[in-house]
């Protein structure tokens, strides 16, 4: 309770107290908005911890041994995430249903115990340390590209690309015979989802001093999964919803912290079950999308010239 | 196998052409490998236009449709969670130039376009009968069956199409959607669009299309004008069996009649004492209505036909008795037992069987393991076993391929296979599900000797046929079944001689 | 290197056994039980639990440990796959209910110290223990410049009898035939009377249950019985080896099992430990590219 009379009555207290926090609802939104692209497209793919942990060594790597700035680093780090992306999705988009989230989980293990554990130049087992690391800084980038990231994202599926999204969604074989060149938006989707989970992975190195490659495993995609699911995956805003929920939710219930794993899997399950259009979805929290947003009831003209 | 297997078509620009053909003569096998669902192994597929000829075997489906080929499926493929708007938005997709990166800019209107294609998707929608404002914002899957059928055309005819394929479009519709399906077609070729159409109605297609081919097997066995092709007695024999000749003589007066008139007074009014009663069933798919009210009973002793188009819901019938599907109102008891809550096990072990539609016996299981399953229900392991011994000499087939996985076994042998397995469960009541469904003419006379061979050793039969001629002729009484409910009812010699059921369903 | 093959084929075992329990609930449910792993690490902790804290002998320990394993199976069957079953939900609604259920099993040992709520069954939170020494006897035997020891012999008897006693079942036996028989097409099962439900709650049962004895043979053989010993261990090795063997196939599992077994020993003797630990994953990955219905050519099993 205290939580939210701090964040009511006393909110620059609050943003001091909880900077980290608010940091890692940001970072756990992006993700989220990651996994919502693949997602939106009907692919269920576990990549992206291996894309976020591209993503954050090169940007530490950069920043070690060559004198470019740090958002060139992060930008840098971003985009080799989508081609090792398109790499592994050129194999792997073929797959589908369990078959594509196995191997895309085989993907992120064998990054982090295959190259990142073999390569000295990360470190190995021993982790990064990262030297431009800027906690209070850090959050800057991070709560400004949030709704950056967001509005892009939600747009996106508003156009002829995110349309295409929707029909591979709802069937893939209705959606070719619509014209719809399916193995094309599916990898759209993949590497757009893969740059934004390794710009996350930037991002979080710049809060935290040290790249730690435990992170990257198995139980970090899977903690991404449930902010999306969780949310709800029928527009943007509920994998945000489910991120910021279920990363403050240890915060709000301090009894529960040591729980958090307890109370996470009954919400999965809970909802999965019972919800399984998530938090924001038709009939949900869908209602904070305003009427506008959709458009064709907007025209007040005659439609039917013929 | 060969689904389909050396058939050349020609479809002249503007014509309407059907493609007809029982069940399971390769039409849907056809409509796929034209618009790149299937490859071929052999042989081309031309599209001819002003700008010269494109080769299509090869091409990946969206590029064939990107060459103006539309296509409506079978089984209906609608975008299900999405608005019949943005079902008809996405229709749109090769014609819509790619805007996506000036609609990532913020604050730019650049909104002539998109409202431009909502007013035709809008037009799109009223084009086929659909009220653009009442149903223009609601989910595909909430829209009756009639309006998603209609909805998936005016997704196909979004791509601005120079052939538009329609596959089955009056399937499970009754005569008056159907007429409204004519006229939409009729419609549409007026406005210059070439069509195929493949659909089981002969009345549909011989009104409609100035050309026809007909498929069986997998080969073109006629090819011509709805006249010409109606006469053509190889079309005849496939469509209602090798017997078709035969009992086209026997014109009312004639023996075969008159022996099954004697039957007709004791059978032809609702049994009193139904070992299988049925009253005013009605079973939903979601918004779709497959069963609406349905009434009938099955007395010991005798077969029963339901006859009907495809998805009338005959196979819904069967398969709610089976309780693999919940009614939503009704009645349907089974001796003393209440089969709209009865679980599917109990509903078998107390003697009511079904052979499904497909045959859908277990491909990688052997014949043998196959029968002993259709034991399971029995607590008498040394009776089945001889039981199965004797079905295997009874069905040399079966006996011989004992060792063989069942699913190398040919269409007809799985048939027998099945039955055999129905048998195996000690029915009191066998529903049989189009048994005669994609065989060979000499393989269905067999099948349906079988069957009268179980009728005569007392087991009751409630029977499911598209081959309708073939059912009434064994059947005691019969209902004619169509979008739900039941139409006609009487004993099946009387329906075959009704002029409404011919003209229906017997091609006359 | 004889002495590498050995241990390959111990710790091949334990995958086996593992894998097979995994690769049945696929095949027969066509659902991928992420839990399963979770149901290893309880199999040690609860034998570890009635041993060392219980004062139990280890032989019935492990009996209860395994029933009780069963009966999680049936607790993922009622709670995380029936009601999605009920609700005709894609079939990836349940590897997200089974993940959820896997948090909640591994979090409740992880946080369980004396005094805590699950104090009686766990005092380690997320420390690594071992059962205490002489909990079985252990002999060593010399086999011709061989070094066996007893438990590890035990543990490759006992992996294979039940491996063989379950393929008899499934091959030979009629609720084999009927388990396949649901594997195959459930629908044709349900109509030739089968209550195709309680066949999807057995296949829990035994499937947990062999996880539980995977789990509990580990620890002993391993001396390592932490709360992440299923995740860390087992869970992902486990893909790869019913990937390796064809989804759903019980003989695939077996093979894979101990294929992954020699494979890693072989990478740790060729390139060290840390070679060692990705490989099943590359393996995984390359596998799901060139030959997606396994290394022994079971068919493909997903439905379009």
């Amino acid at each position: 309770m205290d939580f939210f009379i701090q964040l009511f009555t006393n909110p620059i207290g609050f943003y001091n107290q909880h900077e980290l926090l608010i940091a890692q609802i940001g970072i756990n939104s992006i993700l989220a908005i990651s996994i919502f692209v693949t997602f939106y497209s009907g692919q269920l793919t576990l990549a992206n911890a291996g894309f976020m942990a591209i993503g954050a060594y090169t940007t530490v790597i950069m920043s070690l041994y060559l004198p470019t700035p740090l958002p060139l680093n992060m930008l840098v780090g971003a985009l080799l995430a989508g081609v090792v992306g398109f790499l592994v999705g050129l194999p792997v988009l073929r797959l589908r249903g369990v078959f594509l989230a196995i191997a895309t989980i085989g993907f992120v293990e064998a990054l982090r115990l295959g190259v990142i554990l073999n390569v000295p130049i990360t470190g190995e087992g021993q982790g990064l340390k990262n030297p431009s690391a800027d906690p209070l800084g850090g959050i800057v980038p991070i709560l400004a590209s949030l709704p950056v990231l967001a509005y892009l994202v939600w747009r996106l599926t508003q156009t002829r690309l995110g349309q295409a999204w929707s029909a591979i969604r709802e069937d893939e074989l209705a959606a070719s015979s619509n014209g719809i060149n399916v193995p094309l938006y599916k990898m759209i989707a993949f590497v757009i989802g893969a740059v934004l989970a390794g710009y996350a992975g930037a991002l979080e190195t710049h809060i935290n001093f040290f790249v730690d490659p435990t992170e990257y495993g198995i139980g970090r995609t899977i903690q991404i999964l449930t902010f999306a699911v969780v949310g709800g995956t029928t527009n943007v805003l509920g994998p945000i919803v489910g991120a910021v929920f279920l990363t403050s939710l240890p915060e709000i219930v301090r009894g529960f912290a040591a729980y958090r794993d307890v109370v996470n899997g009954i919400i999965l399950i809970l909802v999965i079950i019972f919800r399984p259009q998530g938090i924001v979805g038709r009939g949900g929290l869908a209602f904070i999308r305003p009427r506008w947003w959709t458009r064709w009831r907007a025209p007040e003209r005659p439609a039917s010239a013929h | 196998m060969h689904a389909v297997d050396g058939v050349s078509l020609e479809i002249e620009q503007g014509a309407i052409f059907g493609l007809i053909g029982p069940n399971g003569a390769g039409k849907t096998t056809l409509v796929n490998l034209v618009t790149g669902y299937i490859r071929s192994q052999a042989g081309g597929i031309r599209l001819v236009s002003s700008g010269g000829t494109i080769e299509l075997a090869q091409r990946p489906p969206h590029a064939i449709a990107g060459l103006g080929i539309a296509r409506t499926f079978q089984t209906l493929r609608l975008y299900r969670n999405l608005t019949a708007m943005e079902n008809v938005l996405i229709g749109m997709h090769t014609r819509r130039h790619d805007d996506t990166l000036q609609q990532l800019i913020p604050f730019t209107p650049l909104r002539h376009d998109e409202d431009k294609r909502l007013d035709e998707a809008r037009e799109l929608l009223q084009r086929v009968g659909l009220d653009p404002d009442r149903d223009g914002d609601r989910r595909a899957s909430t829209l009756s069956y009639g309006d998603q059928r209609r909805l998936e055309v005016a997704r196909a005819l979004a791509l601005h199409p120079k052939l538009l394929i329609l596959d089955e479009p009056a399937a499970g519709m009754n005569p008056a959607e159907k007429d409204r399906v004519r006229a939409l077609i009729q419609q549409l070729n007026g406005d210059g669009l070439t069509v195929l159409l493949i659909d089981h109605d002969m009345r549909l297609v011989m009104g409609v299309c100035q050309r026809i081919a007909v498929l069986n097997f997998g080969r073109k066995i006629a090819d011509g004008s709805p006249a010409t092709v109606s006469e053509d007695p190889a079309v005849i024999t496939a469509y209602l069996g090798s017997q078709a000749q035969k009992s086209a003589a026997h014109v009312p007066g004639s023996e075969a009649i008159d022996i099954v008139g004697e039957k007709a007074p004791l059978a032809a009014t609702e049994p009193a004492m139904p070992l299988l009663e049925v009253k005013d069933l009605a079973v939903a798919y979601g918004a779709i209505q497959a069963v609406r009210g349905v009434s009938f009973g099955v007395a010991r002793g005798e077969i029963v036909a339901l006859i009907g188009a495809n998805g009338a819901g005959k196979s819904t019938i069967l398969n709610t008795l089976s309780g693999l599907l919940r009614p939503h109102a009704g009645v349907a008891r089974f001796a003393d037992l209440d089969l709209s809550t009865a679980a599917p096990d109990r509903i078998v072990r107390q003697g009511l069987v079904q052979v499904p539609e497909g045959r859908e016996i277990l491909a990688r299981l052997t014949v043998r393991e196959n029968l002993e399953l259709g034991a399971w229900a029995r607590r008498d392991g040394r009776a089945a076993h001889r039981e199965i011994e004797g079905l295997m000499e009874q069905f040399p087939i079966l006996g011989q391929r004992r060792d063989l996985p069942a699913g190398q076994l040919s269409g007809g042998e799985q048939q027998i296979l099945a039955i055999a397995r129905g048998l195996l469960a000690r029915p009191k009541l066998l529903l049989l599900d189009e048994p005669s469904l994609g065989l060979a003419p000499q393989m269905v006379d067999t099948v349906f000797e079988v069957i009268q061979r179980i009728h005569g050793e007392g087991v009751t039969i409630l029977l499911v046929e598209q081959n309708a001629l073939r059912a009434l002729e064994i059947a005691d009484r019969a209902y004619v079944v169509e979008t739900g409910r039941i139409l006609l009812s009487g004993t099946g010699a009387a329906l075959r001689r009704n002029p409404e059921v011919q003209k229906a369903y017997l091609g006359g | 290197m004889a002495q590498q093959v050995v241990n390959a084929i111990f710790i091949g075992s334990i995958y086996a056994l593992f894998a097979v329990g995994y690769t049945l609930v696929f095949g027969v449910l066509d659902v991928l039980n992420l839990a399963h792993s979770a149901v290893f690490m309880l199999g040690a902790v609860i034998t570890y639990s009635l041993v060392a804290l219980h004062g139990m002998p280890f032989l019935p320990a492990a009996v209860i440990a395994v029933f009780v394993c069963g009966l999680l199976g049936l607790l993922i069957e009622f709670v995380a796959l029936r009601p999605l079953r009920r609700r005709n939900a894609p079939p990836i609604s349940a590897l997200i209910s089974t993940i959820g259920l896997a948090l909640i099993f591994v979090a409740i040992v992880e946080q369980a110290t004396p005094g805590t709520l699950f104090g009686w069954l766990w005092h380690d939170g997320a420390n690594s223990v071992s059962f205490p020494s002489g909990t079985v006897p252990n002999p060593t035997y010399h086999v011709g410049g061989l070094t066996i020891e007893g438990t590890k012999l035990g543990i490759l008897i006992t992996s294979v009898v039940l491996m063989l006693v379950l393929g008899y079942v499934v091959r030979f036996t009629q609720v084999g035939r009927a388990l396949r028989a649901v594997a195959e097409n459930r629908r044709a099962a349900a109509l030739l009377g089968i209550n195709v439900d309680r066949i999807f709650a057995s296949t829990l049962f035994v499937s947990s249950a062999l996880g539980g004895l995977a789990g509990l043979l580990f620890g002993l053989a391993i001396s390592d019985i932490s709360p992440y010993i299923g995740r860390d261990q087992v869970e992902l090795k486990g893909l790869a080896v019913i990937v390796l063997g064809g989804m759903g196939s019980i003989p695939g599992a077996v093979l894979g099992g101990y294929l992954l077994g020699l494979i890693e020993v072989l990478a740790f003797v060729r390139f060290g430990s840390n070679v060692e630990a990705g490989v099943a994953f590359a393996a995984l990955f390359l596998v799901l590219i060139v030959r997606p219905q396994g290394l022994f050519g079971a068919r493909l099993r997903e439905r379009l």
